[in-house]
C-alpha cells in the first residue's frame, strides 16, 4: 500500500483533532481531541518514515509518545483541580478572566 | 542497521546538565527533607544551581560547538541567551523567594491540591504551609529554556518546547490569593499551549516529509538542491511558526497571554514573561535562519503580517485596560512585535538588535512585575489601575522605579528600551522593510500613551481613600527590584559593553 | 560486543531457532506460577465488596448518574503514574534492539534513563501517593 494514503490519513486525524479542541466543551474531551493531534502528527512521522527510508520518523515517534505522556499527567492535574474546584469540567464556565 | 552512540560534548553541555541534575535533586529534597526545612534547602540549591550554571556559560562562551549529533548547537547567540535566561531566572526566582510581602506566606497557595475556601486550605495557611515544589518546576523550565535556544533539530525542539512548557503550566495555577483565577490561568495556558504544539508536530512532521531529515542542517541543504514542489515545506513553516507565535505571545495567537499574566502569581508571571520571550525567540530565530534561510522570501511576508497586527492589536488593546497586569500583558504582546520587525531583518545586524531587545526587555519586565508584587491592599496585590491614583505622592521611591520601566518599554531615550527599539528600527530599515518600520513606530506612539498615563496618574493624581500601599519587602525582592532598576538604566547610558559582547558573539552556526 | 548464541550443529534449525522463545515461555510461565503461589502462603487475606467487584480499582463498573457521579481524585494519582510508567518504558525496547551496538555509551543512558524514572516514583512514594486511604 503506499505509504502516502498513510499521511492523507494522518491530516484527517489532525484536522479531525483540532475541530474537536474548537467546538467540544469538556476539558477532557478537548484534552483528548489534543492528544489525537500528537497522534496524527506521530502517524505522518512513521509513515514519512517510510518513504524516506530512514529512521529518524521512528524515533521521534517514541518521544513523541512519552512527552504526551507527560502532558497527560500534567493536564490531568489541572483538569482535576479545576473539576474538584467547580464540579464541572466545562470550559465555559472557568470565565472570571475576560477584557 | 546501524547504530552509532553520539558524540557529546560535556564541556558544552555543563550548563544544561548542572541545571537538570540540579532539578532532579531538587525533586529528592521535596521527597526526603523535612517540611522545616525544604524551604531553605531548595532556595540554596536553586541560587547556586542559576548562579553556577551562570559562570560555566561564561566560561564557555568561546566555544562554538554543534554537538549530540548536531542536535544541539552552542554558539555565541546560545551563550548570551543562555546567560540571559540564567540571570533573568535568578532575579525572577528571587521575586519567587520573597516570603515578607503576603502576611501569610509567599505567593504561592500552601497547597496547590486543597480545595479553594475549603477548611484544609485554611488549616494549611494557619500552619504556614509553603508549596516548595515551584522550585524544581523552576529548574526544569529554566533547563527547557536553556535547550531551546541551543536545540538544532526538530525533535530537540519539541523536547525543550515541552519541558520548558509543562512547569510553567503547573507554576501559573498555583497562587495564593484569588486561586480561581490562577486556576482558570493554568487550565486556558494549558489547553492552548497543548494545541499549538501539536501544530508545532505536525509542521515538524511535514518539514521531515520535505527534507528526509529533523536536523537543521540537512534541512536547509535540502531546501536549497530540491527544486519544485514544495507544498509540504511551506505548510511545514506555518505550521512550526504558529507553535513559536503562540510562545512568544504574537497576534492572532495572543489570546492566552492577557490571561495568564492576570492569573499567574505575579512572581511567576514576571519570570515567565521575561524568560520565554527570550527562550522562544531564540528558537525562533535559529529555525528560521538556519534551515529556512533559503526561503527566506516565503516566511517573511508570514512574519510581516504578524509583526503588524501583533504591534496594533496590543497598542490599542492595552489602551482599554482597567488591570495593570492586563496592560502589560498587551503591552508584551505589542512588544513581540516590535522584536519581530528585528527578525524579519534576517540579518547579523537584526538577530544583534533582537538579543539586544530581548536583554533590555527582560530586566524592565521582571521589575515591573516586582513592582506591581508589592503595591498591595487588603485583598492581595492592588492590580487594579485606578487604585494606583497618587501612589508617587505616596511612595515617591517605588512609583520612580516604576516610572522608568514604563519609560524603557514605552522607548523613551537614556533608557534600555530605547537603545533596544532604536537598534530592531534601524535593522528593519537596512534591510528595506521600511513600511513596517513606519508602522512600528506608528504602533510606538500609541504604545507610549498607555505607559505614559499610567505615570500620570501615579504623579498627578490626588490619593483616593482606595489607594494601595507599597509593602516593605524582604532582601529577595529589593535585590531583583535594585537589579532591574539598575540595568534598565544602565542599558540606556553605557550600552556598549552589551551592545560588544553581542557583537562579538557572531550569528548562528550552521 | 556481545556474541549471538551460536547454532548447534546436527540439530534441525527450526528447533533451534525457536529454543530461546520457548526457554522464555517456560520462565514466564515459571516466573507467574511462583508468584501466585507464594502470594497464596505469604500475602494478607482480607476479603471485602472491592476483591469481588468488575474492576478492583474501587470504581463501579456502572456509574453513578451523570452529573452525580464521582471519581475518586485518588483515582487518578495511581492512573497518572501508570501512564508515566507505561509509556517511558516504551525507551527499553528500541535500547534492547542497539543494545550491543551501542555498548557502554547506551548501557549508561539506559541506566540514567531509569534513575530518572525512579525519582518521581521516589517522590510520590515519600509523599503518600501510594497509600489508598
Amino acid at each position: 500500500m503506499n505509504p502516502a494514503n498513510y499521511v492523507v490519513l494522518a491530516a484527517i486525524l489532525f484536522s479531525l483533532g483540532a475541530i474537536g479542541v474548537l467546538v467540544r466543551r469538556n476539558a477532557i474531551i478537548v484534552f483528548m481531541s489534543v492528544e489525537l493531534m500528537l497522534n496524527a502528527a506521530n502517524l505522518a512521522f512513521v509513515a514519512f518514515a517510510r518513504m524516506n527510508g530512514n529512521l529518524d520518523g521512528q524515533v521521534v515517534a517514541f518521544f513523541v509518545m512519552v512527552v504526551a505522556a507527560a502532558e497527560v499527567v500534567v493536564g490531568l492535574a489541572i483538569i482535576v483541580t479545576i473539576f474538584r474546584t467547580r464540579k464541572s469540567a466545562s470550559v465555559d464556565e472557568p470565565n472570571l478572566l475576560k477584557y | 542497521m546501524e547504530f552509532i552512540s553520539p558524540e557529546l560534548d560535556y564541556a558544552a553541555l555543563a550548563p544544561m546538565i548542572v541545571v537538570g541534575v540540579a532539578a532532579i535533586i531538587s525533586v529528592l529534597v521535596e521527597a526526603f527533607a523535612p517540611r522545616s526545612v525544604r524551604r531553605f534547602l531548595q532556595l540554596v540549591l536553586v541560587f547556586t544551581t542559576l548562579i553556577g550554571a551562570l559562570v560555566l556559560v561564561v566560561l564557555n562562551s568561546g566555544m562554538r560547538v554543534l554537538t549530540g549529533g548536531q542536535s544541539i548547537a552552542l554558539d555565541g547567540p546560545a551563550w548570551i541567551m543562555q546567560g540571559t535566561i540564567l540571570i533573568l531566572a535568578i532575579l525572577g526566582g528571587l521575586l519567587m523567594a520573597e516570603g515578607g510581602v503576603d502576611p501569610s506566606g509567599d505567593a504561592f497557595a500552601p497547597r496547590a491540591s486543597a480545595l479553594p475556601g475549603s477548611e484544609d486550605e485554611r488549616q494549611f495557611t494557619i500552619r504556614g504551609y509553603l508549596q516548595t515544589e515551584v522550585w524544581p518546576f523552576l529548574l526544569f523550565a529554566v533547563l527547557g529554556m536553556m535547550l531551546f535556544v541551543a536545540s538544532n533539530d526538530l525533535l530537540m525542539m519539541f523536547i525543550a518546547l515541552e519541558v520548558m512548557s509543562l512547569p510553567l503550566y503547573l507554576l501559573a495555577g498555583m497562587a495564593r490569593r484569588r486561586r480561581l483565577l490562577s486556576q482558570e490561568a493554568a487550565l486556558k495556558y494549558f489547553l492552548l499551549g497543548a494545541f499549538s504544539s501539536a501544530f508545532f508536530l505536525f509542521g515538524a512532521a511535514l518539514i521531515y516529509g520535505y527534507s528526509g531529515s529533523i536536523a537543521f542542517g540537512p534541512i536547509s541543504f535540502a531546501i536549497t538542491t530540491k527544486a519544485g514542489e514544495n507544498t509540504l515545506l511551506l505548510i511545514g513553516i506555518a505550521m512550526l511558526l504558529v507553535g513559536l507565535f503562540f510562545k512568544i505571545g504574537a497576534v492572532p495567537f495572543h489570546q492566552w497571554t492577557p490571561d495568564v499574566y492576570q492569573g499567574a502569581p505575579t512572581p511567576v508571571t514576571g519570570m515567565m514573561a521575561a524568560t520565554v520571550k527570550v527562550a522562544a525567540f531564540g528558537a525562533l530565530m535559529r529555525l528560521l535562519y538556519v534551515a529556512f534561510g533559503g526561503v527566506r522570501w516565503d516566511w517573511e511576508i508570514l512574519l510581516w503580517i504578524v509583526a503588524i497586527l501583533s504591534m496594533l492589536v496590543g497598542s490599542i488593546i492595552a489602551i482599554s485596560q482597567s488591570d495593570i497586569k492586563r496592560m502589560l500583558a498587551y503591552s508584551s504582546i505589542a512588544q513581540a512585535g516590535f522584536i519581530l520587525v528585528g527578525v524579519v531583518a534576517a540579518s547579523p545586524q537584526g538577530l544583534a538588535s533582537v538579543l539586544f531587545y530581548l536583554i533590555a526587555y527582560g530586566f524592565t519586565t521582571i521589575g515591573a512585575f516586582a513592582v506591581i508584587s508589592l503595591v498591595r491592599n487588603a485583598s492581595g496585590e492592588a492590580t487594579s489601575i485606578r487604585d494606583w491614583a497618587g501612589l508617587g505622592k505616596k511612595s515617591p521611591l517605588i512609583a520612580a522605579i516604576f516610572s522608568v520601566f514604563m519609560l524603557s518599554l514605552a522607548g523613551i531615550p537614556l533608557t534600555g528600551g530605547f537603545i533596544g527599539k532604536w537598534g530592531v528600527f534601524a535593522a528593519g530599515v537596512a534591510a528595506g522593510d521600511a513600511w513596517l518600520v513606519i508602522v512600528a513606530v506608528i504602533a510606538s506612539v500609541i504604545a507610549a500613551f498607555f505607559y505614559v498615563r499610567v505615570i500620570v496618574l501615579m504623579y498627578f493624581a490626588d490619593p483616593t481613600p482606595d489607594t494601595a500601599a507599597v509593602v516593605i519587602p524582604s532582601g529577595f525582592t529589593t535585590v531583583s527590584l535594585a537589579a532591574g532598576a539598575t540595568l534598565t538604566i544602565a542599558l540606556g547610558i553605557v550600552p556598549q559593553p552589551i551592545l560588544d559582547i553581542i557583537a562579538n558573539a557572531g550569528v548562528f552556526i550552521r | 560486543m556481545l556474541k549471538r548464541p551460536s547454532i548447534t550443529r546436527g540439530v534441525p534449525r527450526a528447533v533451534n531457532v525457536y529454543t530461546p522463545i520457548l526457554v522464555l515461555g517456560l520462565l514466564a510461565f515459571g516466573f507467574a506460577a511462583f508468584s501466585v503461589i507464594l502470594a497464596t502462603f505469604t500475602g494478607p487475606k482480607r476479603y471485602n465488596r472491592a476483591k469481588v467487584d468488575a474492576y478492583e480499582c474501587g470504581i463501579e463498573a456502572t456509574p453513578q448518574p451523570m452529573g452525580g457521579g464521582r471519581f475518586p481524585v485518588k483515582y487518578y494519582l495511581t492512573a497518572m503514574m501508570f501512564i508515566i510508567f507505561d509509556i517511558e518504558l516504551v525507551f527499553l525496547y528500541p535500547w534492547a534492539v542497539a543494545a550491543d551496538q551501542l555498548e557502554v555509551f547506551g548501557l549508561v543512558a539506559i541506566v540514567l534513563f531509569l534513575v530518572n524514572l525512579a525519582v518521581p516514583y521516589i517522590y510520590e512514594w515519600r509523599r503518600g501517593g501510594l497509600e489508598w486511604d
